[in-house]
C-alpha cells in the first residue's frame, strides 16, 4: 500500500509540471488541426452562424473546379524542391569554405546569417524595392551597363515572378543551413582527416571518405528543417506579389488563408489546408519516427 | 598581421595554399553581394523622393534626407506596433521557456505511464507548420473571444513554440546524469524542488540560447499576427510595415526608413548575441 | 510553492492584459472603420469632425481606425465572426461588396434613424437610392459619391496635337494610337492591386456591350462565354495592354502608377474624382485635365460609399447620432472638397472651388445613371476570378477569345 502511494505522488507531480505546457498545445496547435479536418467537410461563409456538413463536395471543388488549385500546388512542390536544394547546396558551399583557415571568418559568418534574423516581410519589402520595375536597383543596373534588354517586369511577369520571390528567399535562408553545417563540420573529427591525408587522400579524397560520412545526420537534419519551412511559404509570397500576378505565384498555404479568410469559404480553404497538411506529414512521420527511434536508443 | 601570417595554410602545413586564396577572394565578392540589399535601402532612406525617381538608384545620396524616419514614424505608428511588439515578446517568451522547461523535465526525469506517448505527441508538433491552419488557428481564438487581445496572440505563439523548446530541452535533461536527481529524490525532495533548485540552474545556457532565438521569431512573426491581430492599436512591426508598403508604397524614401526601423531591433539583439544563435540553432538540431 | 506562485503570476499577467485590451466599451463608445484616404486632407476632415462632434457631445467617445483597402475588406469579414468589430463602417454601396455584409446581418437596418433624423430631406437622391436596394429595410447611409473619367497630361496631348478630345470610344482609341505615334504611352495602371487595371475592362464593356448588356453580365445572368461583345471587350483588353498602356504594369500599384503619371510617364489614367485632391497635393494640379470615359452610352462611371451602422454595435444610437452630424449642412459645407467633390448633401453650395472639381459637378449634373465598378457588382469570389481573368489576357497568358468561358466556367460552378 505505501508503496503504491509513493509512486502515485510522482507521477502526479509529472502531470502538474507537463499540465500547463500541455493544455495550450493541445488546445491551440492540435485542436486547430482536426477543426480543419472537420471544417474541409462542410460550408461555411464565415459570416452566417452555422455549417453545414457537404460530404466531399470541398475537395471535389478544388480538384476540379478551382481555376487556382492546381497551379498552387505545382508552385508549392516546384518552390519546396528548389528550396531543399539551391540554398543548400550555396550553405554548404560556403560552410565548406568557411571552415579553412582563412582569415575574416567571423565576420563573413555574421554577414552570411544576417539576414536570416531580419523578419520575411522586411526581406520581402527589401526585395520589391530592389525589383522595382521603373526605380529599383535591378532594372537601373541593367540600363547603366547597356543591357536594356534584359530589363523585367521582375514581379509582375508570371513567368520569373516566382523566381524573383526565390531569389528573395535564397538570400535569405542561405545563412540558416550554413550555421547548421558549420556545426556538423566541427564534430568531424580532425585525427581523422589527418590520418587520411598522410594515407595519402587529396582534397576530394578527405571530403568524399572522411567529411560527407561524419556530417550524415547533419544533412538529414537540414534537408528536413529546410523542406518544413518551404511547406510554410507564406510571408514572403503575401509581402511580396500577394499570390499576383493573376495568382501565377499562388501557394497552397496562402491559397487556403485567401479562400477562407479573405473570400470566406472556410470549407474550401480548410480542403486546402488538409491537402498540405497531408503532403506535409507524408514527409514529416518517417523522419519523426527516426528521431524518436534515436532518442530512445539514446536513453 | 598576425591575423595573415598563419592564414591560408592548410592543417599542418606551412605553405600558403593558392586555392584558398582564390577560394578567400570569392568569399568576399559573395558577402559583398549579400550586403547589397542592405545598402540600397539605407541609401533609398535617406534620399528625396523626387531624388529617388531622378538619380541613378545606386549613387549615395548627396543630401540626407533624415525627416524619412520621422515621417515613417509618425505615418507607420511605429510607437504603437513597436510597444505591441515588446509587450508580446516579453510576456511569451520566458514565459514559453518555463513551461516548456517544466514540461520536458517531467518528460525527461519522472516516470509516468504516458511518457512515450506524450513525447511523441510534442515531436509530432515540432514538424507541423501553423501556417497551413491560420484560418482554424483564428476560429479557436476567436471561439475564446480573444481577437485583437494580447492573449490571443500569446496563446497561439506558445502552443507552437512550445514542442520545439520541449523537445531541446528534453535532449537536455536527458542527457544529466541520473545520480544528481536521485540523491536528491532520497532526500524526500519533490520534483518541483528538484526541477527548481537543480535542472532551472543547470539549463541556463540552452535557455539563454532558446531565448536568443525566441525573441527574434516571436518579434519577426507575421502570419498569425495578420489572422488574430485587426485592430491597427494591436499591430506588430512586421503587420505596421506591411500596412505601410501597402499605403505608402510610392514613399520610397520613407517606406525604406520603415522597413529600416522594422528589421534594426532583431539585428542588434543578433550582433549582440550572436554567440547564442548558433549554440540555440545547434544544441537541438545537430546532436550526436 | 514558488513554481506554482510563478504559474498563478504568469497566469495572471495574462488575465491582466487580457481585461486592459478586451474590456467591455466604454458607455458611449463608437468605433468607426475606414480606409486610410489616399487624399491626406479627407483624414483630416474626418479627425477634426469627429473632434467637434466629441466636443458637443460628452459622454460620446468617437475612434476611428483607418486600413489600406484589401487589409479594410479582411479585417472586416474577422470583425463579422467576432465581437470585437466596429460601430460604423465604411464599405461601399450596391449588391456586390455592400450587399455580401448585408446578406451576412453585419449591417443595422436604419429606418427608424432615416425617420428619426429625416435625412431624405438632404440627401441627395442618386446617392442615398444605394440604401433601398437591400432586403429587410434600410442599410447605411452615403459618405461620398464618386465618379471616375479619364484623367490626361495637357502638355503631353498637346505634344502628341490632339486638339479635340474623344467623344466616342474609337475616337478615344484613335487619339491613343495618335499618342503613341509620338511616342507618348497613352495610359497607366498598376497592376499588383488587380482592381486598378480592372477599371479599364469595365469602361470597355459599358462601352462594347451597352448599358443593359453590361447590367445583365455583371449580374451573372448573360454567359459571358457566348456573349459576342463580352469576347469582344477582352479583345480590346488585349489591345490596350499590348500597345497603349506604360509598361512594365503588372509588378507596380495603383500610387506607383499615379507617380508616373505625375512624373509625365504616360498621358492619360483612369481615376476617380479623388484624384483633384491628390493632384493639388501635388501642387500639379495645372498641368492636367479630364472627361469622362466616351462610353456612348448615357451613364457615368463611378459608385457611392456608405457608412454602415453594424448590427452588433452596442451603441447604435449614438452612431446614428455621429451619422447625422456628419451629414449636417454645416460639416457638409465646411468640408466640401475633403471628403469628395461633390457633398452626399444636397443643401450645401458650391464656390470657389478649382477648375477640376467645377467639372467634376457638371459631369454629376449631367448624368443621372451610373454604372458600378466590376468589384463592387460581383460577389468576392467572382471578382477574384474577374481579376484573375482580367490579368491573364493583359500579360498575354490566357487568349481574349477563351476569357469568357473561363469566366463563365467559374460562374456556371458555384451553382
Amino acid at each position: 500500500m505505501p508503496q503504491a502511494s509513493q509512486s502515485a505522488r510522482p507521477e502526479r507531480q509529472g502531470y502538474v509540471l507537463l499540465a500547463p505546457a500541455l493544455i495550450v498545445y493541445l488546445l491551440f496547435a492540435v485542436y486547430p488541426m482536426i477543426d480543419v479536418v472537420r471544417m474541409s467537410f462542410s460550408s461555411w461563409n464565415g459570416l452566417s452562424p452555422g455549417a453545414n456538413f457537404v460530404g466531399l463536395a470541398n475537395y471535389r471543388a478544388i480538384f476540379t473546379q478551382d481555376p487556382v488549385f492546381w497551379g498552387a500546388l505545382r508552385n508549392t512542390i516546384w518552390w519546396t524542391a528548389l528550396a531543399v536544394t539551391l540554398p543548400n547546396l550555396v550553405s554548404f558551399g560556403l560552410a565548406l569554405a568557411l571552415n579553412q583557415n582563412i582569415p575574416g571568418k567571423s565576420g563573413l559568418r555574421v554577414v552570411f546569417y544576417l539576414p536570416v534574423i531580419i523578419a520575411s516581410i522586411a526581406v520581402a519589402t527589401i526585395w520589391k524595392w530592389m525589383y522595382d520595375p521603373f526605380f529599383g536597383l535591378f532594372n537601373n543596373l541593367l540600363m547603366q551597363f547597356g543591357l536594356d534588354g534584359w530589363i523585367l517586369d521582375w514581379l509582375g511577369d508570371r513567368k520569373v515572378a516566382l523566381w524573383s520571390v526565390f531569389v528573395a528567399h535564397l538570400w535569405q535562408s542561405v545563412g540558416f543551413s550554413m550555421v547548421l553545417f558549420l556545426a556538423g563540420l566541427q564534430g568531424v573529427s580532425a585525427t581523422l582527416v589527418e590520418a587520411a591525408r598522410i594515407d595519402g587522400a587529396g582534397r576530394w579524397g578527405v571530403f568524399r571518405y572522411v567529411t560527407l560520412p561524419a556530417l550524415k545526420p547533419t544533412l538529414m537534419v537540414v534537408f528536413v528543417l529546410s523542406l518544413i519551412n518551404s511547406l510554410k511559404a507564406f510571408d514572403i509570397v503575401y509581402g511580396m506579389t500577394g499570390g499576383g500576378p493573376a495568382q501565377s505565384t499562388q501557394m497552397l498555404a496562402m491559397w487556403a488563408y485567401t479562400q477562407s479568410m479573405q473570400l470566406g469559404v472556410f470549407g474550401r480553404g480548410a480542403a486546402v489546408s488538409v491537402v498540405l497538411l497531408l503532403i506535409t506529414l507524408v514527409i514529416v512521420l518517417p523522419y519523426i519516427r527516426w528521431m524518436f527511434r534515436r532518442e530512445e536508443m539514446s536513453r | 598581421m598576425t591575423l595573415f601570417s598563419q592564414a591560408f595554410r592548410p592543417v599542418g602545413s606551412a605553405k600558403v595554399d593558392p586555392v584558398l586564396i582564390a577560394l578567400w577572394v570569392s568569399l568576399i565578392l559573395l558577402a559583398l553581394i549579400w550586403i547589397t540589399p542592405f545598402v540600397f535601402i539605407v541609401f533609398t532612406a535617406l534620399k528625396s523622393n523626387a531624388t529617388v525617381m531622378g538619380a541613378s538608384a545606386f549613387m549615395p545620396p548627396t543630401e540626407l534626407a533624415f525627416e524619412n524616419f520621422a515621417a515613417a514614424w509618425w505615418r507607420g505608428n511605429f510607437s504603437t506596433t513597436a510597444f505591441n511588439g515588446v509587450v508580446i515578446t516579453v510576456i511569451k517568451v520566458p514565459l514559453g521557456l518555463f513551461i516548456s522547461a517544466m514540461a520536458a523535465y517531467a518528460l525527461a526525469k519522472v516516470p509516468m505511464r504516458m511518457n512515450k506517448a506524450l513525447f511523441a505527441l510534442f515531436l509530432f508538433g515540432t514538424m507541423l507548420p501553423f501556417q497551413v491552419m491560420l484560418a482554424p488557428i483564428f476560429r479557436q481564438v476567436n471561439a475564446f473571444g480573444l481577437i485583437n487581445t494580447y492573449p490571443g496572440i500569446i496563446l497561439p505563439y506558445l502552443a507552437f513554440g512550445i514542442p520545439y523548446q520541449v523537445f531541446i530541452l528534453y535532449c537536455f535533461f536527458s542527457a544529466v546524469p541520473k545520480e544528481l536527481s536521485e540523491a536528491a529524490r532520497i532526500d524526500g525532495a519533490s520534483h518541483f524542488t528538484i526541477f527548481r533548485r537543480i535542472f532551472l540552474p543547470i539549463s541556463l545556457p540552452v535557455l539563454s540560447a532558446l531565448l536568443i532565438l525566441d525573441f527574434v521569431a516571436t518579434w519577426n512573426e507575421f502570419a498569425m499576427a495578420l489572422v488574430i491581430l485587426q485592430d491597427p492599436k494591436m499591430w506588430t512591426l512586421p503587420l505596421g510595415l506591411m500596412s505601410f508598403q501597402s499605403q505608402f508604397s510610392s514613399d520610397y524614401g520613407e517606406l525604406n526608413a520603415a522597413t529600416i526601423m522594422t528589421v534594426l531591433p532583431a539585428a542588434i539583439v543578433y550582433l549582440m548575441f550572436q554567440r547564442y544563435f548558433v549554440a540555440g540553432l545547434t544544441s537541438g538540431a545537430v546532436k550526436e | 510553492m514558488t513554481m506554482t506562485k510563478g504559474l498563478i503570476s504568469a497566469v495572471s499577467a495574462l488575465a491582466v492584459s487580457a481585461c486592459l485590451t478586451a474590456g467591455p466599451a466604454a458607455a458611449g463608445e463608437v468605433k468607426i472603420w475606414t480606409l486610410t484616404f489616399d487624399n491626406n486632407s479627407a483624414n483630416l476632415a474626418w479627425d477634426k469632425t469627429i473632434k467637434e462632434f466629441e466636443a458637443a457631445n460628452p459622454g460620446i467617445t468617437v475612434t476611428r481606425e483607418g486600413r489600406s483597402v484589401d487589409e479594410h475588406k479582411a479585417a472586416l469579414r474577422v470583425a463579422a465572426q467576432s465581437s470585437q468589430g466596429p460601430d460604423i463602417y465604411f464599405m461601399w454601396a450596391g449588391l456586390g461588396l455592400g450587399g455580401e455584409f448585408v446578406k451576412a446581418g453585419l449591417s443595422k437596418p436604419l429606418d427608424a434613424y432615416y425617420q428619426q433624423y429625416d435625412w431624405d430631406k438632404r440627401i441627395v437622391g442618386t446617392a442615398g437610392s444605394f440604401s433601398k436596394l437591400y432586403e429587410g429595410g434600410r442599410h447605411g447611409v452615403p459618405y461620398t459619391f464618386h465618379g471616375e473619367a479619364i484623367y490626361y497630361n495637357k502638355s503631353l496631348f498637346q505634344k502628341a496635337g490632339i486638339a479635340e478630345l474623344p467623344k466616342s470610344y474609337d475616337e478615344l482609341k484613335a487619339v491613343a494610337a495618335k499618342l503613341k505615334e509620338a511616342g507618348i504611352m497613352p495610359m497607366t495602371f498598376g497592376g499588383t492591386v488587380n482592381w486598378h487595371l480592372m477599371r479599364l475592362m469595365d469602361v470597355i464593356l459599358e462601352a462594347k456591350c451597352g448599358a443593359e448588356k453590361h447590367d445583365q453580365l455583371m449580374d451573372m445572368k448573360l454567359d459571358w462565354g457566348t456573349e459576342a461583345c463580352a469576347t469582344a471587350s477582352f479583345n480590346e483588353l488585349a489591345d490596350w495592354s499590348q500597345n497603349y498602356i506604360l509598361k512594365p504594369f503588372m509588378g507596380i500599384d495603383n500610387s506607383q502608377s499615379f507617380n508616373l503619371f505625375l512624373a509625365n510617364r504616360a498621358a492619360m489614367m483612369v481615376e476617380g474624382d479623388w484624384l483633384v485632391g491628390q493632384l493639388s497635393d501635388a501642387k500639379k494640379i495645372d498641368n492636367f485635365d479630364l472627361f469622362p470615359v466616351p462610353t456612348g452610352t448615357d451613364r457615368l462611371y463611378g459608385f457611392a460609399e456608405y457608412l454602415y451602422v453594424s448590427s452588433k454595435s452596442r451603441n447604435p444610437d449614438e452612431a446614428a447620432k455621429f451619422l447625422d452630424y456628419l451629414l449636417s449642412d454645416k460639416v457638409q459645407q465646411e468640408n466640401l472638397g475633403a471628403f469628395g467633390s461633390i457633398s452626399v448633401n444636397s443643401n450645401v453650395k458650391y464656390s470657389k472651388i478649382s477648375a477640376l472639381d467645377q467639372k467634376w459637378l457638371d459631369i454629376f449634373g449631367e448624368y443621372t445613371k451610373i454604372y458600378v465598378n466590376g468589384d463592387q457588382a460581383f460577389p468576392l469570389d467572382v471578382t477574384t476570378e474577374y481579376w484573375r481573368v482580367i490579368n491573364e489576357v493583359a500579360s498575354g497568358n490566357i487568349k481574349a477569345g477563351d476569357a469568357g468561358k473561363t469566366l463563365q466556367t467559374f460562374i456556371s460552378n458555384r451553382g
